[in-house]
């Protein structure tokens, strides 16, 4: 029997480290109870984004989140990569390291998206032995995230989560529920949501994610881009229960308001811990935007804009 | 269909039908996905399920769609004044072919554009019938502009002194008179210079303080020399004269500071006692400006 979260810590309600709030964060020092980096904005960085990672390290717990592992992919792991996460892990202290259940590219490419991969035994095998050589490298608590996703393959012989169940527990590694993803893959394949959550091993589930979508009435796209929607928060109210309340991070990518909006927003959360409290009234409010952090593109897209004088 | 299509085969054939540029319906009966996974055209349901809404083709189209967004707004977003200088039609166009021959290749989207001016450079047009053979036409502005972005780009990220002892003004008037020829100036692992055939720099800053939709014009042809730094995290822009360059050029190349000076002195008109006293007047804005870390 496992501990829950896997005896990792609960380290409350965070926010999604994003540069345009770097100045923000700094000056104000607002009370967040941890943050989530973008692990690829820091590997490599000499300037400006590593510094003010190091400020926002030694005031704040921070964990570590990538979209670059390509877990999924027949393509051999970038074992350098892996080691610049390792060494960035080290020196930030991160409680964890996760990315996604996907891959990004294969032949050596890097499409940057998170690419859906068929649920068969075949795959399954594959990402658990890839799994555990991620966790023997990295050597700190490693955490897979269910993506969103835009279709389905014929191949598949299992619901998705079977597959992240069974890769859990052969993989003996931790979950990050996307409970958002959760609603937009199965509005998308026409899933039960609630039924996905329900079939998780809870006790394997170190983290939530929660963010906003946006609705093309046949399909949800997941754009990172608006507060999050009652539905997701009915789900998140579910997963609360389920897991008995795990560390919650809210992602906000496109549009981006200002800081004190998305912080706001996490904490609405609360409101969600206890079973006999209902959604909140407002639903639908309306941000400023801070200029430069426009997108129309899904999630995810990450990159730092250079500061010139 | 006899069992399910190797995870590999799947991913092949994926990855080329989303990032055809003819799109998702081009893709799939490209030459690379038939060779994976033969398919008549309107046959993607073999491999990818409909859903309630939406067919198989529409739902790739989501990633299709996705990944040229996703790369041509980062491509932007490195490039930003080249793009104003374009207009967004044409940098998209651009930025669509380069990402046929220069797909990413790197798990990070900040080397994304780093072949840009490369690629712009190896498919610049003909020169126009009549211009000088060897002359500067405006493929050259394109390329200098990226090159100058890029540039930009990378002394953001990488590696700098801040938080480091530095020479200071005190030190450079300290150290001995009759050492300093013989002397090495150790620069700041930031600095970088850079020569245009285009005055790039002059055209960034006019085009960073434009007002919204006014279009800079492309200016003239004219050599321009900057030296491009960071100091306290800021990209610092330094337009040089030639002897400026010239000297900054010896000293990046590990010379002495008096091999430094006979280059400064070879590119310059002024006589020995100007030149001497403008010299001095550029160390010290340089070292203020923290272009070198120590002399010895």
């Amino acid at each position: 029997m496992k501990p829950p979260r896997l005896g990792h810590d609960n380290l409350g309600l965070g926010v999604g480290l994003r540069s345009v709030h770097f100045d923000y964060i700094l000056k104000n020092q607002p009370e967040v109870d941890w943050f989530e980096i973008i692990s690829e904005n820091f590997i490599d960085s000499q300037g400006r984004p590593r510094y003010v990672l190091q400020q926002i390290a030694e005031r704040y717990p921070v964990v570590m989140h990538g979209v670059s592992l390509s877990i999924g992919s027949s393509d051999p792991l970038d074992i350098e990569y892996l080691k610049k996460l390792k060494r960035l892990a080290r020196e930030v202290d991160a409680k964890w390291i996760s990315d996604h259940l996907c891959w990004t590219g294969v032949l050596g490419r890097n499409t940057h998206d998170l690419l859906p991969v068929p649920f068969t035994e075949e795959t399954l095998r594959h990402v658990v032995e890839r799994v555990r050589v991620v966790q023997d490298v990295l050597e700190r608590p490693f955490v897979l995230e269910n993506p969103s996703s835009y279709i389905t393959f014929q191949d598949s012989t299992m619901d998705e989560w079977e597959f992240v169940s069974r890769m859990a527990e052969e993989a003996d590694c931790g979950l990050l529920l996307d409970v958002n993803n959760v609603y937009v893959s199965s509005f998308n394949h026409d899933m039960d949501p609630d039924q996905f959550i329900r079939s998780l091993p809870h006790e394997r589930i170190v983290q939530f994610h929660l963010a906003g979508h946006t609705d093309y009435t046949t399909h949800l796209i997941d754009t990172h881009d608006n507060h999050v929607i009652d539905p997701v928060w009915d789900l998140y109210r579910t997963a609360h229960q389920l897991t008995g309340g795990v560390s919650t991070l809210l992602e906000w990518d496109a549009n981006i308001p200002p800081f004190p909006v998305v912080h706001e927003e996490v904490l609405k959360a609360k409101r969600f811990m206890g079973e006999q409290l209902t959604a909140p009234e407002e639903t639908a409010e309306e941000s400023p935007v801070l200029a430069g952090a426009g997108s129309s593109v899904p999630h995810p897209l990450h990159h730092i804009r250079p500061e010139v004088d | 269909m006899s069992g399910p299509r190797s995870l590999e085969v799947v991913q092949r054939w994926f990855q080329a039908v989303v990032s055809h540029p003819d799109g998702v319906e081009g893709g799939a009966v490209s030459p690379d996905a038939q060779e994976l996974i033969r398919l008549d055209r309107g046959q993607l349901e073999a491999v990818v399920r409909r859903s309630r809404n939406l067919t198989a083709s529409e739902r790739l189209s989501i990633y299709a769609n996705a990944y040229y967004s996703r790369l041509l707004e980062c491509l932007g977003a490195c490039f930003p004044i080249l793009k104003q200088a374009l207009g967004d039609e044409v940098f998209d166009s651009f930025a669509f072919e380069y990402l046929q021959r220069y797909p990413s290749r790197s798990y990070t989207l900040d080397h994304l554009g780093q072949h840009f001016p490369k690629f712009l450079d190896e498919t610049r047009p003909e020169p126009e019938e009549g211009s000088e053979p060897g002359g500067v036409d405006w493929p050259d502005f394109l390329i200098d502009l990226a090159t100058f972005e890029w540039t930009i780009a990378k002394v953001f990220d990488g590696p700098g002194v801040e938080g480091r002892t530095l020479l200071t003004p005190e030190a450079l008037q300290a150290f001995p008179a009759e050492r300093f020829a013989d002397a090495h100036l150790v620069p700041v692992p930031c600095l970088t210079l850079l020569a245009f055939r285009f005055p790039v720099n002059a055209y960034y800053t006019a085009a960073r303080h434009a007002e919204e939709g006014k279009e800079v014009p492309i200016p003239a042809p004219a050599n321009e020399w900057v030296a491009v730094t960071r100091r306290e995290f800021v990209v610092r822009r330094y337009p040089l004269s030639p002897p400026q360059h010239a000297l900054l050029t010896e000293i990046l190349a590990g010379s002495t500071v008096g091999e430094a000076i006979a280059a400064a002195a070879e590119a310059s008109d002024l006589d020995d006692e100007s030149l001497a006293v403008e010299l001095r007047a550029w160390f010290r804005f340089w070292v203020a400006e923290e272009f070198f870390l120590s002399v010895a």
